[in-house]
């Protein structure tokens, strides 16, 4: 695959159980910097599963467990001494759902993970707080009304408060599962813009059953069933001309 | 994994259907020209299939851009789509060129003292082009569809080695103008069977033609 874009993440046979079952068989995708790429497969292929891997969150589940290396720079998140909890804020999650802290405030909600790592209250804050919310579309929506709940506002706009307070952490990778899958086409349209140009800062990996979004805002895209990469390539040549019948077959709707 | 009929594919097997009633009828109306042609007559039946044609290929534009506006084709089916445009269109201008060739006809009168062999035997080969051409799309035969380039090359020759001549010659103005005409529209014919024949190789492999 030609691409001028540098290798940001990768997993390499990374395989992943809860318990006796496997999740992930054996999966090795390379994540290029500044590029959306797109996870897509059948409900229960693996994909929630695997970005769950890129930043150590599947080992939160009880008897979860991973082979397999994912490097980060170059440098496996998996080996000794790394801490989970850095690979984290590196590397940040949007949810299906948006789930803004219930009893926060729209500031409080975006600066939390910041005043965690010890920031205090102040203009520094204040304006890591504007920067994220102008990065995720929504300052000027919210600029008068930063002490109302996050839960006050509509669905589409907490789900980019979520990813405001991503950014806040000043992640490299920002995952997203399923971002849009309980919004609305008008907030689904503001959160792919969103990809799009939060893609020119970060690396973005989105996990969609969502085909059309996939084509719409990926750079590449990685195809998995039953938890193996089936095909992984440039988004045109994956829905224009995939190399497997499997894909094709999908993405066409051909699945029984 | 079964196969399942999926909404799409009515549109798919309705646009299949157009463009087979577009192969029939474009291949009738240039075999209409070339027999009045060489037999002497004015082919008056070719405009009512040249503007049939047209109604078709704007049927299939229609259709196309509201398969694409409501199911967002991906792979075979976006590919077939593409293609099918393409194709519709090489039809349309069959067509087109057919009803060209009988304006030729009408406008130049009597031709029987004009040596018409050179101008018949040329059309013979395009017309072979189209059959392949269509035959090419009703079986996807990939194929069948890489032969059509080489005969696109024996007609340009004739279309170039007849100009040449009427250059070269002090002939009949008349015989000159009308073959010249004509084979310039076999000519053209010729270049669309071969986009055709492109199409069908992009649906089944997914390779661009050549820019």
């Amino acid at each position: 695959m030609q691409s001028n874009h540098t290798e940001k993440m990768s997993s390499l046979g990374l395989s992943a159980w809860y318990g006796e079952k496997q999740a992930l068989v054996n999966v090795s995708i390379s994540m290029k910097a500044n590029s959306v790429t797109a996870i897509i497969g059948p409900s229960g292929c693996g994909k929630s599963t695997y970005i769950r891997c890129l930043n150590r969150m599947h080992e939160l589940v009880p008897k979860a467990t991973v082979t397999g290396q994912v490097l980060l720079d170059k440098e496996d998140i998996y080996g000794p001494g790394v801490d989970p909890v850095m690979i984290r804020r590196r590397v940040g999650m949007v949810f299906q759902k948006p789930n803004p802290f219930p009893t926060m405030s729209i500031y409080d909600n975006v600066a939390a993970g910041l005043k965690l790592t010890g920031m205090r209250r102040g203009k520094s804050l204040d304006d890591i707080v504007k920067s994220s919310l102008e990065q995720a579309g929504l300052w000027d929506e919210v600029k008068y009304d930063l002490k109302k709940p996050g839960t006050s506002v509509s669905g589409g706009q907490q789900q980019r408060l979520c990813i405001a307070r991503a950014i806040a952490l000043q992640p490299e990778v920002i995952l997203m599962d399923e971002p849009c899958s309980a919004l609305d086409p008008v907030a689904t349209a503001k959160i792919e813009g969103l990809m799009a140009s939060l893609k020119e800062k970060y690396t973005v990996v989105v996990v969609t059953h969502n085909m059309q979004q996939a084509s719409r805002v990926a750079d590449f895209t990685a195809f998995l069933y039953l938890g193996k990469l089936i095909e992984y390539d440039e988004t045109t040549k994956i829905f224009e001309n995939p190399k497997e019948d499997l894909t094709e077959r999908y993405i066409t709707g051909k699945f029984g | 994994m079964d196969k399942m009929p999926r909404l799409m594919d009515m549109g798919l097997e309705k646009l299949n259907s157009l463009l087979l009633d577009m192969a029939t009828l474009s291949q009738q109306a240039v075999s209409a020209s070339i027999e009045a042609y060489s037999r002497g007559g004015k082919g008056a039946e070719v405009k009512q299939m040249s503007t049939r044609l047209q109604s078709l290929h704007r049927q299939v534009s229609d259709l196309s851009m509201e398969m694409i506006a409501r199911y967002q084709p991906v792979a075979t089916d976006l590919r077939f789509l593409k293609a099918c445009l393409e194709i519709s269109y090489g039809f349309f201008r069959y067509g087109r060129y057919a009803l060209d060739i009988a304006e030729v006809l009408d406008m130049f009168g009597d031709l029987s003292k004009c040596d018409r062999k050179f101008v018949v035997e040329t059309a013979h080969k395009t017309q072979e082009m189209i059959r392949m051409s269509v035959e090419a799309f009703a079986r996807r035969d990939v194929e069948m569809a890489r032969k059509i380039p080489k005969m696109d090359d024996v007609v340009d020759e004739s279309y170039r080695n007849n100009l040449k001549k009427m250059l070269e010659e002090k002939g009949n103005l008349k015989c000159s103008l009308s073959s010249t005409l004509i084979l310039r529209y076999l000519e053209r014919i010729a270049d669309h069977a071969t986009y055709i024949g492109e199409s069908v190789e992009y649906i089944s492999t997914g390779v661009e033609p050549p820019a």
